[in-house]
C-alpha cells in the first residue's frame, strides 16, 4: 500500500529545507530564503475544532475557560480558543509537541479540513494587512489576542491577533480552504514590499514561545 | 459606502460586510385563519418610511449573525433606538 | 530654456538636476522638482492645448490643476493634468484636441463661429430630422473633446490600495491643517493628515511675507511641518488629494507614488471618528474679454512659478487683482525683475496699508476701482485693456503677462458632498460652511480667514473639537481655544465683482466646456433660472476641472443678472471625485479571488479546461471538443470521474435542528432514515425553487446535508433567516471546503471502487440511494452515496479534503484496467439533461416554482403551511393555469439543438429553451424547455426563434421526459 498523503491548501513556491512528516502531513519546518521577517508559516495542518452549545459557560473544552465576551481569545497550553458568538467557540491547536484529538462529544466538529491556516508574523504585518482589509488592527482598546471575524482580500476570515507590538507582531489567519492559492498570492503580493516570505513552522514555534 | 453597522458580535463595521435583510415585520403569521391576501402582504408588502425605520441584517462577511437595527433612509446613517437607550 | 532662480529659500526644485523629456517629438530639458506644466513653461512653450468647443489656444492658468487647459497626453496617458504631475526623465509629451498644433490649430477657426452654437445648442438644433442625429454626434465627437484614447487601451502603470482607521483626518496639510493635526495628536489620537501638493506648508509654504518679528511665513511652514513629523502618532499622506469626503466620516483620497513607492498611484480609504476640513481657498477668476488667453494667469500661479519653480512667469505685467495676495505678489514679483506696468485693484479701498506703502515706494502705477476688461492678442497676450469698475474710462497696456483674479473662493466641496450645508456670507462674499455634518470641523482660509496668526488658531481649535468628538479634550480647552482666535482678527472683506464692465461673448465663465457668460445669459432668458439647471444646460462646471473655475462665479452672476437678493444664492451641488482620478487608481489592486478545489491540480495536469463558475474554477472541459462526445461516451458505457467538490455540504445538530430542517425543507424532513438519502428540496416564499440537495441522518439531532453549488454561501444565511424569530436550539458547521467530492460513474464505477475500499459494495449491500460511511485503508474516513444524477451506476464520496488527492489517484490507478478518464462539468451536464434531471438556474429562474419543474411530489402537503417556506404560495400556485412548465422536447427532421436561452414563440413569447443538446447517447437533439401550460401537453410543436436567426424557425415537438433510460434501470444496477 502507498503511504496515504495529506495535501495542504497553501503551496509556497519556496523550496522546503527541513521537513517533518506528522499524522501523513508533510510540515515544513524551514524554508530556503525566509528572509528576516515577515514571515507567511502554513498551519493548515494545525488541528482546529469548533464547539457550539447554547450554554458554552457548562463547557471547558481541554481544561480551557472560554473567555465570555465574543472577540476575545484565550491562548492556554497551546490551544487557542476563540470566542466567536453567543454558542460558539474556535479552538486551535497551535503547539506542535502536543496534539490533541477531538473530544467525542456532539458540540464538537473538526474543521482542520475546512479552512486554510496561515501565521503572519514579525515586522510590518499590520502594514501588509492594510493593504488587504479595512479591519482596524491597531484599534488601542482591542487588547491582543483577540478575534477578528471579517474580510480580509474580499474574503471572510478569522483573524486572531496575538500581538501588536512592534517586530514581535503576528496574526493567525483562516479562511475557507478553497481559497488558498488566491489568499496566499494576496498575501505575499500586499507583503511583497516589506520582504515578506514563506516561512517554516519552526519559525513560528520560536516566535510563540517568545510571546 | 459611508453607512457603517453595528453588529451586536463584532461592533461597528463597514456597511460592504452586510447584507440587507428586510424591514422588521415580526413572525411568520400563523397558518391558522390566514387569508392569500394577508400572507402576500406579510412577504411583499414594506412600509417604505422615509425616515428612522426598523430592519434586519446579516453579517454576511464576519460573524454569520442575523440583527435588527434603526437606520434613516434619508442619511443613510444607522441610528439609536427611537426612545431608546441604545 | 529659460533662466531660473536658484537663490530663493522656498524653491521646490533642484536646478543643478537636469531631467529630459519628449515634447511633440523634440527633446526637452526640465530640473528635479518641475511639473510638466513648469517643465513646458521653461522651454518657453505657452499654448499647452485647444478648448473643447472652440479650439481657443490655452495655456497656464492655474497651478494645481483647476482646468483642462494643461490637461495633455503623457505617456500614452490622455488627460493627464500636468499641472499636477512631476516630470520624470523620459517622458513623452503630446498635445490633445489639435488638427495641426496647438500652436496652429487649423480648427481655430471655430472660434469665430460661437454666434452658430449658443447654449445647449447640442440638444436645441441637432435633434431634428432625427437622421442628422448620428451624422452631427459623430462630427461634433471629430471637433470636440479632450484626449483619445484607443479601445485597447490598456492602463500602464501600479495601482494600489489601502484601507485605514485614525480617530482624526485632517484634509489639508496648510498651516490650519497642521495645528489642527497637532493639536488632536498632542490628546495622543491617532491623526491622518492629507496635502494634495507634494509637500506640507499650504498657504505659507511659499510665502516671505512676515509671520512675526524675523520669521517669514516660509520658515514658519517649515517649522510647523517638522513639528507634524516629530509625532509618531500622525501619518502624513502628501502629494494625496482628498477626492471623497462622506457622512460618518469615510474619506476617500489618492496618493501619488514618490520615486522609491511601489506604486504610482494608490486609493486610501479613511474610517476617522472625526474630520477637520482645512482645504484652504483657490482663487475666483475674473471674467472679462478673452479672460483665458494664454498670459492670463492666477497671483498664485504667477507668484507660486517664481517663488516654487524659479520661473519668472513673464518679461512686463499688468495686474488685475482683488485680494491683497494680489498686492504681496506684485511686489515679490517686482522685486524678482518682473516689469509692472500697472496695478489694477477692483477695491476702492481695504488694501493693506503697508502694502500699498511699497507700492508707492516703488512707483508701480495703481489703480483702485480699476479692472481688466480685455486680453488682446491673437494667441497671446499682447496687451490688455483696463477700465474703471464702472466701464467708463479706460486704458490699454503692453505686456506679456496678465495677472488676473477677482479673489478667493473657499474650497467647500469635502463639506456639501458628506451632506454639509453652505450659505452666502455678505461679509466675505464666500459660501461658507452653514450646517456642518456630525463630526466634522473646518478650519482656515475655509472661513474666510486670512491673518496667519487666525489660520493657526482655527486650526488648533478644530483639531480640539476634533479631540472632543473622540472624548479626549474637555469643553474647557475648547472654549480657551475659542477665545485666542475671538480676539485674533476675522474674516477679511471680500470683493464680489463678477465680470468686468464687457458684453461677455468672449468673457469665459468656464473654461474646460468652453462656457461664456453670453451663453448663461441665453440660458436664462431660456428661462432656466437655477444655477443648478443652469450648469447641465451650458455644462458650466461639468468638466475636468470638477468646477473649480466656475463654482463660485455661476451663481453670483445668475443672482446678479436676476438682481436677486443675496441671501437667495445657492451654489452648485459639487460630486466626488472632487479632483479628477483614475479609474485604475480606484480599482487598486485586482485580488481574483476564486475557490478552487482540492482536485484543482490533478485536473489541470490531465488536461481540464477551467472556467469561473460562481466563486469556484472548476474544469469544464477535458478536451477542445467543446461537445464532450468523448467524455459523455465513456461514461454511458464506461467509468468516469467527476470533481463534484464544490458542493454544499453542512451539518446541523441540536435539540432543535429537525424543525430547522422542516422550516426550509419542502419535505417531511422527520421520514429521514439513517443509512437513507433524502433528496429534497428549498423554495423561498413564493414557493420559487431556490436549492436541492440530500438530506442524510447521522445520529439523534445530528443531519448532514448537501446543497447546490451556487447555494453553499448562502445556506446558512437562509436558515438562520427564517428562524430568527423562534429561538431554536440548534447548530450549523459549514463543510464545504471540508470535503471534496468525486463523483465515479459508468458501468464500470463499482468495479473500479471495489477494488479500493474494504468493504462490500454489492448492490445488495450498498443498494441505490443509500448511505455508508466507512473508512479507506483504516484511515481515510469517507461518507459515500448511490446516487444517479447522471443516470449511470455512481458513487458519490465525500473525502476529507487534504486525503483528495490520494484518493483521487488511488481511483486512478484502480480504474487503470477499464481507462477511466476524467469528465467536466459540460459532460455531466448533458448526461443529467438526458435524464431530465434539473439544475436549478438552467432550468428554473427566479419565477421558477418547485410544481413548475415538475418536482411537487417533493412537497409534504400535510405540514404546517405558514411554517413551511414556499408552502403557502405553492398552495396558490397549484390552482394557477397561466405559470410555465417544464416540458421535455426533440428536434423535428433531426436537426441541432437550439441554443440555450432561445424563445419559443407563436405570436408572442410562449416559453424559452432551458438547456438543448445534440445527445451522442440517444443521437438526435433533445433538451427541456419552460412553456406556458397550454404548450406543455405531449406532442404539441414547439417554434423556437434564435437571435439573429431573421424569419428562420426551428421546430421540435414535447415528449416524455426522461429521454434516456426512461425506467431507471441504469442507475440501479
Amino acid at each position: 500500500m502507498k503511504k496515504l498523503q495529506r495535501v495542504s491548501p497553501v503551496v509556497f513556491k519556496s523550496t522546503p529545507l527541513k521537513t517533518e512528516s506528522r499524522d501523513n502531513w508533510e510540515v515544513v519546518m524551514e524554508y530556503n530564503g525566509e528572509g528576516d521577517g515577515p514571515y507567511l508559516v502554513d498551519l493548515s495542518h494545525r488541528p482546529r475544532f469548533d464547539l457550539q452549545d447554547s450554554n458554552l459557560a457548562a463547557q471547558k473544552p481541554f481544561g480551557i475557560l472560554i473567555p465570555e465576551t465574543p472577540g476575545d481569545c484565550v491562548l492556554e497550553n497551546g490551544i487557542l480558543a476563540n470566542r466567536m458568538n453567543r454558542t460558539q467557540v474556535s479552538l486551535f491547536n497551535l503547539d506542535a509537541d502536543d496534539t490533541v484529538s477531538m473530544p467525542d462529544e456532539p458540540g464538537y466538529t473538526e474543521v482542520t479540513e475546512s479552512t486554510l491556516c496561515v501565521a503572519l508574523i514579525g515586522k510590518n504585518v499590520f502594514s501588509i494587512c492594510e493593504k488587504l482589509t479595512a479591519l482596524d488592527f491597531m484599534d488601542q482598546l482591542r487588547k491582543a489576542p483577540f478575534l477578528f471575524q471579517g474580510p480580509f482580500s474580499h474574503v471572510p476570515c478569522q483573524i486572531v491577533t496575538l500581538n501588536k507590538a512592534g517586530d514581535k507582531s503576528g496574526l493567525i489567519l483562516t479562511c475557507s480552504r478553497g481559497y488558498g492559492r488566491d489568499m496566499i498570492d494576496s498575501i505575499l503580493h500586499a507583503g511583497e514590499e516589506f520582504g515578506l516570505k514563506p516561512a517554516g513552522e519552526s519559525r513560528f514555534a520560536k516566535w510563540i514561545k517568545e510571546l | 459606502m459611508a453607512l457603517t453597522i453595528t453588529c451586536p458580535i463584532c461592533g461597528k463595521r463597514n456597511g460592504y460586510e452586510f447584507k440587507f435583510g428586510g424591514e422588521e415585520k415580526g413572525p411568520r403569521p400563523d397558518e391558522k385563519d390566514l387569508t392569500p391576501e394577508a400572507w402576500c402582504d406579510y412577504v411583499h408588502m414594506n412600509k417604505c418610511v422615509a425616515g428612522v425605520q426598523q430592519e434586519w441584517w446579516f453579517h454576511k462577511d464576519g460573524c454569520g449573525s442575523w440583527f435588527p437595527i434603526y437606520r434613516d433612509t434619508t442619511t443613510n446613517l444607522e441610528k439609536p433606538e427611537p426612545g431608546g437607550q441604545k | 530654456m529659460m533662466n531660473r532662480f536658484n537663490h530663493l529659500p522656498t524653491l521646490k526644485v533642484d536646478t543643478a538636476q537636469k531631467i529630459a523629456f519628449i515634447y511633440k517629438g523634440k527633446k526637452y530639458y526640465g530640473v528635479k522638482g518641475d511639473t510638466v506644466a513648469t517643465a513646458l513653461y521653461a522651454n518657453g512653450i505657452r499654448i499647452f492645448a485647444r478648448s473643447l468647443k472652440y479650439h481657443r489656444p490655452r495655456g497656464l492658468y492655474s497651478l494645481d490643476g483647476e482646468c483642462s487647459n494643461t490637461c495633455m497626453e503623457v505617456d500614452g496617458i490622455p488627460n493627464v493634468r500636468c499641472e499636477n504631475t512631476l516630470l520624470k526623465d523620459g517622458m513623452v509629451i503630446k498635445e490633445q484636441n489639435v488638427k495641426g498644433s496647438a500652436e496652429n490649430d487649423w480648427m481655430s477657426f471655430l472660434d469665430k463661429l460661437d454666434w452658430m452654437m449658443p447654449a445647449g445648442f447640442y440638444y436645441n438644433v441637432m435633434h431634428k430630422p432625427a437622421k442628422i442625429w448620428p451624422i452631427a454626434m459623430k462630427q461634433i465627437r471629430k471637433a470636440a473633446g479632450l484626449g483619445k484614447i484607443s479601445p485597447d487601451f490598456e492602463m500602464p502603470g501600479k495601482f494600489d490600495e489601502i484601507f485605514l482607521n485614525t480617530d482624526v483626518c485632517v484634509i489639508g496639510g496648510g498651516p490650519a491643517g497642521m495645528m489642527a493635526a497637532l493639536g488632536a495628536a498632542q490628546k495622543g489620537l491617532r491623526v491622518i493628515l492629507m496635502e494634495s501638493r507634494p509637500w506640507l506648508g499650504g498657504f505659507f509654504e511659499y510665502r516671505s511675507s512676515q509671520y512675526k518679528e524675523g520669521e517669514t511665513l516660509h520658515n514658519r511652514a517649515g517649522q510647523l511641518a517638522k513639528e507634524v513629523e516629530s509625532f509618531e502618532n500622525i501619518r502624513v499622506f502628501t502629494h494625496t488629494a482628498a477626492v471623497g469626503t462622506y457622512n460618518n466620516n469615510l474619506v476617500t483620497g489618492f496618493q501619488i507614488g514618490k520615486k522609491d513607492d511601489v506604486f504610482n498611484e494608490r486609493y486610501i480609504e479613511i474610517r476617522a471618528k472625526s474630520v477637520v476640513v482645512a482645504a484652504g481657498c483657490i482663487e475666483r477668476p475674473l471674467i472679462f474679454d478673452n479672460n483665458e488667453r494664454p498670459g492670463v494667469m492666477q497671483i498664485n500661479c504667477a507668484l507660486r512659478m517664481a517663488k516654487t519653480y524659479g520661473l519668472l512667469p513673464g518679461k512686463k505685467a499688468v495686474f488685475s487683482i482683488g485680494h491683497d495676495l494680489g498686492l504681496e505678489a506684485a511686489l515679490e514679483l517686482h522685486d524678482l525683475g518682473l516689469a509692472i506696468s500697472c496695478i489694477a485693484d477692483i477695491r476702492e479701498d481695504g488694501q493693506d496699508p503697508v502694502l500699498l506703502k511699497k507700492i508707492q515706494d516703488k512707483n508701480i502705477l495703481f489703480l483702485k476701482g480699476w479692472v481688466a476688461t480685455k486680453a488682446h492678442g491673437r494667441k497671446l497676450v499682447k496687451k490688455v485693456s483696463l477700465a474703471s469698475v464702472d466701464g467708463q474710462v479706460s486704458k490699454t497696456f503692453d505686456c506679456d503677462l496678465v495677472v488676473a483674479s477677482a479673489g478667493m473662493t473657499p474650497v467647500t466641496g469635502h463639506i456639501t458632498v458628506a451632506q454639509g450645508t453652505l450659505k452666502y456670507d455678505n461679509h466675505t462674499g464666500f459660501f461658507l460652511p452653514d450646517q456642518m455634518p456630525d463630526k466634522m470641523h473646518a478650519a482656515g482660509r475655509l472661513l474666510g480667514l486670512n491673518d496667519p496668526l487666525s489660520i493657526e488658531a482655527s486650526g488648533m481649535l478644530a483639531g480640539l473639537k476634533a479631540a472632543f468628538d473622540c472624548e479626549n479634550c474637555s469643553i474647557g480647552e475648547i472654549g480657551e481655544a475659542k477665545k485666542a482666535l475671538e480676539n485674533l482678527p476675522g474674516p477679511v472683506r471680500g470683493t464680489k465683482l463678477v465680470t468686468a464692465p464687457v458684453k461677455g461673448r468672449k468673457s469665459f465663465i468656464c473654461f474646460d466646456e468652453d462656457a461664456t457668460i453670453k451663453n448663461i445669459k441665453q440660458a436664462i432668458e431660456k428661462g432656466f433660472d437655477v444655477p443648478e439647471l443652469i450648469k447641465r444646460f451650458t455644462a458650466t462646471g461639468l468638466g475636468p476641472g470638477q468646477g473649480g473655475i466656475p463654482g463660485h462665479n455661476l451663481p453670483l452672476y445668475v443672482a446678479k443678472y436676476q438682481a436677486l437678493p443675496d441671501i437667495s444664492i445657492r451654489p452648485t451641488n459639487v460630486r466626488p471625485p472632487l479632483v479628477p482620478t483614475l479609474i485604475s487608481t480606484y480599482a487598486g489592486v485586482n485580488h481574483k479571488m476564486f475557490k478552487i478545489t482540492p482536485m484543482d491540480e490533478m485536473q489541470r495536469k490531465d488536461g481540464g479546461i477551467f472556467r469561473n463558475i460562481g466563486v469556484w474554477q472548476r474544469a469544464r472541459y477535458f478536451s477542445n471538443d467543446l461537445s464532450c462526445k468523448k467524455e459523455i461516451e465513456n461514461v454511458r458505457s464506461n467509468v468516469g470521474m467527476l470533481d463534484g467538490s464544490t458542493l454544499g455540504k453542512f451539518r446541523i445538530y441540536g435539540p432543535d435542528a429537525l424543525k430547522a430542517l422542516q422550516r426550509v425543507f419542502v419535505s417531511d424532513m422527520s421520514r429521514v432514515k439513517q443509512g437513507r438519502i433524502k433528496y429534497s428540496a428549498m423554495c423561498n416564499d413564493d414557493g420559487c425553487m431556490i436549492d436541492d440537495g440530500v438530506v442524510i441522518k447521522q445520529g439523534e439531532n445530528d443531519y448532514y446535508f448537501t446543497t447546490s453549488s451556487g447555494r453553499a454561501g448562502q445556506t446558512a444565511e437562509w436558515i438562520r433567516y427564517h428562524t430568527r424569530y423562534d429561538g431554536w436550539n440548534f447548530a450549523l458547521v459549514n463543510l464545504t471546503d471540508a470535503l471534496g467530492v468525486i463523483n465515479i460513474s459508468g458501468p464500470n464505477a463499482r468495479k473500479v471502487l471495489e477494488k479500493v475500499v474494504d468493504i462490500d459494495i454489492s448492490n445488495e449491500a450498498f443498494g441505490y440511494s443509500e448511505y455508508k460511511e466507512f473508512k479507506i485503508s483504516d484511515t481515510i474516513p469517507l461518507r459515500a452515496m448511490r446516487l444517479g444524477f447522471v443516470g449511470e451506476l455512481s458513487y458519490e464520496l465525500h473525502v476529507p479534503s487534504s486525503y483528495m488527492k490520494a484518493v483521487w489517484l488511488m481511483l486512478k490507478e484502480a480504474g487503470k484496467e477499464f481507462n477511466i478518464q476524467n469528465f467536466g462539468v459540460e459532460a455531466q451536464n448533458v448526461l443529467r439533461m438526458e435524464k431530465c434531471h434539473i439544475i436549478l438556474g438552467q432550468e428554473s429562474e427566479q419565477r421558477t416554482n418547485l410544481l413548475d419543474v415538475g418536482l411537487g411530489f417533493l412537497w409534504d402537503r400535510k405540514k404546517a403551511d405558514a411554517k413551511t417556506i414556499g408552502a403557502v404560495a405553492l398552495h396558490q400556485a397549484e390552482k394557477d393555469q397561466t405559470r410555465l412548465k417544464l416540458v421535455g422536447f426533440k428536434m423535428e427532421n433531426n436537426s441541432r439543438a437550439p441554443r440555450d436561452g432561445a424563445l419559443i414563440v407563436d405570436d408572442k413569447v410562449r416559453g424559452y429553451i432551458a438547456t438543448a443538446r445534440d445527445s451522442f447517447s440517444l443521437n438526435e437533439a433533445v433538451g427541456m424547455a419552460l412553456v406556458e401550460a397550454p404548450l406543455s401537453k405531449i406532442g404539441t410543436r414547439l417554434t423556437i426563434f434564435e437571435d439573429e436567426c431573421g424569419d428562420d424557425r426551428i421546430y421540435g415537438k414535447v415528449v416524455e421526459m426522461p429521454f434516456y433510460d426512461p425506467e431507471g434501470k441504469r442507475m440501479k444496477m
